[in-house]
């Protein structure tokens, strides 16, 4: 009999609307899970797929030596394809002329990631044996030879190389590079003991065996040996990938959160509304067995159909989605277990915990209510219901982000509203005691229904305060990530670097680029420098420390030393002054932290042979990811003018640019000055080649171009995510509306009884709606800064400020809104006759 | 209590009395009720707002626990019995009219008259509830919401509701309270009809005494106590002068 009752009471709620809002919230809660999980994981193995090839490789080993056997074997058992690349300088020669270069030798399989770009285009072709591949450049450098020597061996010279996929973003690596197959190294001779080689271990595989890989082989690794992946070290895109992800983890936990509240006032509402039925059916004889059967079911059945419409809806969101992305990206289609058994995990937990209290109540509903309207039964503890929710609302965050920070973050934010709310609700209550009853105009009114229904409106400030609070956070997290990417890469990013600039180039440069009306950005002079002492104490090599050499570890390395006279754009002085006097250098806080250097530590370097001596003056903070040359150190004009230096700088050229100067000096002549198809190469790169052909030019256009690409696809998931928060919050608010419209009927009734004229009543009502929509305006500005404090500090490292703007927006917005979603909800009631409210309210 | 007075009543009160915890501190509602209504007889209790009326049809019906005293209905001590077998026993024993109808505004005519038979585990609720409508003069109104009838209708709706499961005691609060006096009228004529083709003991709580005058007793609560009264011979002196003609 409960069950078929159930049912019936079900399908006829269902047809009469009774149940929309609470499907709605059940709705949106799912469909925020798992199509955002879906989504989210689609954007998440674009953007890291895309990202990926930035190291050709989903993991990388970097190690100057061979790693032991076992690791490769123990990535074969795990599934996962390797391929071995080395990588080394040296001397190559044509004739009379020689360049040194930078030998990439490659196994068969590379690139497992990303393609080889050449001039002719992309290939999936390697080098055959006894061929090389080649850089623009090097070409320009030896004049396109047919054939070069490289250590014992002569090797053609086919290819032209483009771009490799993991060439990353060094305007440093001033050699040409080449490509070779790993196979003809040996033959070449030119590596001998003590030559120093990187061996690069490129791994591709699924998530799962690439996890428990780096589990397993990190451990293994000493420190001379990295473990890279896309989101470690400091690439452009590792940044962007990381806030990305833990925006949109953020954003799906407030929207679930949001949905979840939204549960909460429409399985209030949804229970009290069946007060007089439980009642009314014990009176007949119902058992308590079979009223917690008949709604028990009842909740079930609004349960699957609502985790149904949310499943469906994240399905099409998803779908919707994939049209918008590239056809690469929206060709992949993520696994469904996941978002379906988190869809359905989310609208059970939600559904049952968050109706949980509000049932216990219905269902101790006593049988004497039906002569005694007034009861409502059993008085469980506020307590209790607060648990519950809270409860709920961590469980369903720390499943979905599998992140405590996260997940804790958004519930105390969700707590410091309910303390703030408490507080308020007490010294509205206090205040509004001097307002009095007087009823002769609309806001005297309006204060003393929002004084009546203090408890009530408290609650209902909860749920408008909460929406907004959650918005404003999504939206000026957003807007900042945005901002922040823009930063790092602004409308006309360069998209060449110029390195190897001679001192006697830089002002016939200067005039070049100004002829072409192509704005270079600074030029930075570049010096090359060891780091042998600090504080007069000598230091030691990683490798000497490994062989067991006492003493202080330095960097194994030279290092490019440069000089300013202020701090560089993308820089932060975290400690001391920037280089003031003559012997003063500025320190990178990353290496500084590694060789324990502070304020004051007096460091040595040799510069071609000889001491420099100076003193730390400033630790400063770099961003690495900006696509802009970063120095580990920064020292003083008048401390290495003295020794010989290169410069390097950057430009944008955009496409008209580059084929403007080739209709001014007609078609190339230099049959090696056009691309593979017969098309002039860029004009005025051609134009600087032949001008400054010692100056390298390094093309990061590609990378720029890529890196943009999936900064749009996070911009779209950020802006999606808006959307669903938003859809939340509207459902919140229109909840919170609908939950007090009982209350207020009756007291229309009555006052329409008396002689209350129909313009005082709308006025009244939207002036008290508005009213308390402008105070939880202020609420939700209170608690949105603590919370963006938080997140920007402790999750997504973006600067803190205050938004005052939002100050004066906010309460003026949350006035308007809850005012015309009030006067909207209540226009039935206010436009109804006498008789007919009071008959309706009865 | 003899076991042969049981036997033939409906209801058997013996020194009711109902205290309830106010901010003013204790306040007695019914005192020393003592109560014998016979199996088929119609009871009106009358009196003024807040005398306690529908506290005692609370008791009666079982819906409510005393302060002390006992209360037997249909021969079953109710003091003993826990709240589950409270509903066992109304489910079996007891039916209600009220004031407002209390209909499932989202069911229809025909689910809210199934209602009672479908708890109580009847095999063909479905037709019983058809038969009742018919009787009630809503064949036609069957597939009807409560929103859809007019206030009459409506409480015919419950009075058909009230009587699927044949009762032996009928517990109707203020049923003409909400209509208008011609359907007040029709609605009376109707449980008094029906009350009489199925037996059922009639407990009657109302103002109206017109209403009240069609019962075979009238009782009239006045400070806690109940008193039997003769309509005719009491009509122009209190307690009766707060009730009114309808």
């Amino acid at each position: 009999m409960a069950l078929s009752l159930a049912w019936r009471l079900f399908k006829r709620e269902l047809q009469q609307g009774q149940l929309l809002l609470i499907i709605l919230a059940i709705t949106l809660a799912v469909l925020s899970v798992s199509g955002l999980a879906r989504v989210s994981e689609r954007l998440q193995v674009a953007i890291n797929g895309q990202a990926t090839q930035f190291i050709a490789a989903d993991r990388i080993i970097d190690s100057p030596v061979k790693i032991d056997a076992a690791i490769l074997a123990t990535a074969e058992d795990l599934g996962l394809k390797h391929v071995t690349n080395m990588q080394f300088n040296s001397m190559v020669y044509s004739g009379d002329k020689f360049q040194l270069v930078t030998v990439r030798a490659v196994e068969a399989g590379y690139p497992l990631k990303g393609d080889i770009e050449l001039t002719s285009g992309k290939t999936k072709d390697l080098p055959q044996a006894d061929e090389i591949w080649f850089e623009t450049r090097l070409g320009g450098l030896l004049g396109y030879p047919k054939s070069i020597e490289l250590g014992n061996s002569e090797f053609v010279l086919s290819n032209e190389i483009s771009r490799l996929p993991d060439a990353g973003f060094n305007p440093f690596a001033s050699s040409p590079v080449v490509l070779m197959r790993i196979e003809d190294v040996a033959k070449t001779g030119v590596i001998q003991p003590g030559s120093r080689v990187t061996y690069l271990y490129q791994f591709t595989g699924d998530e799962a065996s690439l996890t428990a890989f780096e589990q397993s082989v990190k451990p293994l690794l000493n420190s001379s040996q990295r473990w890279v992946d896309v989101q470690s070290g400091d690439s452009p895109i590792a940044g962007a990938v990381k806030r990305a992800e833990r925006f949109l983890l953020l954003a799906s936990l407030m929207g679930i959160a949001l949905a979840c509240a939204a549960i909460g006032i429409a399985a209030q509402r949804y229970c009290q509304r069946h007060y007089d039925v439980v009642a009314m059916l014990k009176t007949f004889g119902a058992s308590a067995k079979q009223i917690r059967l008949l709604f028990g079911m009842h909740l079930l059945l609004v349960t699957l159909l609502g985790i149904g419409l949310g499943l469906i809806g994240g399905g099409l969101l998803d779908f919707g989605i994939s049209y918008l992305l590239p056809p690469e990206i929206a060709a992949y289609s993520p696994p469904l277990t996941r978002p379906l058994l988190l869809g359905i995990g989310t609208g059970l937990i939600s559904a049952f915990m968050f109706s949980a209290y509000p049932l216990l109540r219905l269902l101790a509903i006593p049988p004497l209510r039906v002569l005694q309207r007034q009861l409502e039964g059993l008085q469980l503890g506020m307590w209790l219901h607060f648990l519950l929710s809270l409860g709920a609302m961590t469980l369903l965050g720390y499943l979905y982000s599998q992140s405590w920070t996260l997940t804790l973050t958004v519930v105390s934010a969700v707590l410091l509203l309910g303390v703030l709310l408490s507080v308020l609700g007490f010294v509205m209550i206090r205040l509004g005691h001097s307002v009095g009853m007087k009823t002769t105009n609309p806001l005297q009114l309006a204060l003393a229904g929002l004084r009546r229904r203090a408890r009530q409106n408290a609650v209902q400030l909860v749920g408008f305060s909460a929406a907004l609070v959650l918005l404003l956070t999504i939206l000026a997290l957003r807007q900042d990530l945005l901002n922040e990417w823009q930063k790092q890469l602004p409308e006309n990013a360069p998209n060449y670097f110029l390195v190897n600039i001679a001192p006697d180039d830089a002002k016939p440069l200067n005039d070049f680029m100004t002829a072409k009306s192509i704005a270079a950005t600074d030029i930075y002079p570049v010096i090359r420098g060891r780091l042998t002492q600090i504080n007069g104490e000598a230091l030691i090599s990683n490798e000497q420390a490994e062989a067991g050499e006492q003493g202080r570890v330095g960097i194994s390395r030279e290092l490019n030393l440069t000089w300013r006279k202020t701090l560089p754009a993308n820089n932060e002085l975290l400690e001391g002054h920037f280089n003031q006097a003559a012997d003063e250098v500025s320190v990178e806080s990353g290496v500084a932290e590694r060789l324990g250097i502070g304020i004051g530590d007096k460091l040595t370097y040799v510069i071609d042979n000889q001491e420099l001596i100076v003193k730390v003056a400033s630790i400063r903070a770099v961003h690495w990811e900006t696509l802009q040359p970063n120095f580990f150190m920064i020292f003083t004009e008048e401390a290495l003018a003295p020794f010989a230096y290169t410069s390097m700088a950057s430009f944008y050229l955009n496409d008209q640019q580059a084929m403007n100067d080739l209709s001014t000096n007609g078609q190339a002549t230099n049959s090696q000055a056009l691309n593979a198809d017969g098309t002039p190469k860029d004009a005025v790169i051609l134009a600087l080649i032949q001008q400054f052909p010692t100056i390298s030019i390094i093309d990061v256009g590609a990378m720029v171009g890529q890196l943009r690409q999936i900064i749009e696809q996070v911009s779209l998931s950020l802006t999606l995510v808006l959307v669903l928060v938003l859809f939340a919050s509207a459902l919140v608010l229109i909840a919170q509306t609908e939950a007090g419209m009982a209350t207020r009927q009756r007291e229309l009734a009555v006052l329409r009884t008396f002689g209350a004229s129909g313009w005082l009543l709308r006025s009244a009502t939207g002036l008290e709606f508005a009213l308390l929509g402008g105070i939880a305006g202020v609420l939700a500005v209170i608690v949105a800064e603590f919370a963006l404090y938080l997140l920007k500090t402790q999750v997504f490292e973006l600067n803190v400020y205050m938004h005052w703007p939002w100050w004066g927006i906010a309460p003026v917005s949350g006035a308007l809104l809850v005012a015309l979603l009030g006067v909207w909800r209540c226009r039935q009631l206010l436009n109804q006759s006498c008789s007919e409210l009071l008959k309706a309210s009865s | 209590m003899s076991n042969v007075i049981l036997k033939n009543s409906a209801i058997n009160v013996v020194n009711l009395e109902k205290s309830v915890i106010t901010q003013e501190g204790v306040l007695t509602i019914l005192k020393g009720i003592n109560l014998d209504v016979k199996q088929g007889d119609s009871v009106a209790i009358l009196g003024p707002s807040g005398s306690g009326k529908s506290t005692l049809l609370g008791l009666l019906a079982a819906l409510d626990t005393p302060t002390s005293g006992e209360i037997w209905l249909d021969g079953v001590a109710l003091s003993p019995l826990n709240e589950e077998q409270k509903a066992a026993l109304r489910k079996q024993k007891v039916s209600f009219i009220f004031q407002s109808f209390m209909l499932v505004d989202t069911l229809t005519a025909l689910e809210n008259v199934m209602l009672p038979a479908e708890l109580a585990g009847v095999k063909n609720a479905k037709e019983k509830a058809q038969a009742m409508l018919e009787r009630v003069g809503l064949s036609h109104r069957l597939t009807h919401l409560p929103k859809q009838l007019s206030g009459g209708e409506q409480q015919r709706v419950a009075i058909a509701r009230a009587f699927i499961c044949e009762p032996k005691v009928l517990f109707a609060d203020e049923p003409t309270g909400n209509l208008d006096g011609v359907n007040g009228h029709k609605i009376a004529d109707m449980l008094f009809e029906l009350n009489q083709e199925s037996h059922t003991t009639l407990i009657l709580v109302t103002h109206d005494l017109q209403l009240a005058k069609r019962c075979q007793r009238q009782l009239v609560m006045d400070n806690g106590h109940l008193q039997e009264e003769s309509i005719q011979s009491s009509f122009n002196t209190p307690p009766l002068a707060n009730a009114k003609e309808a």
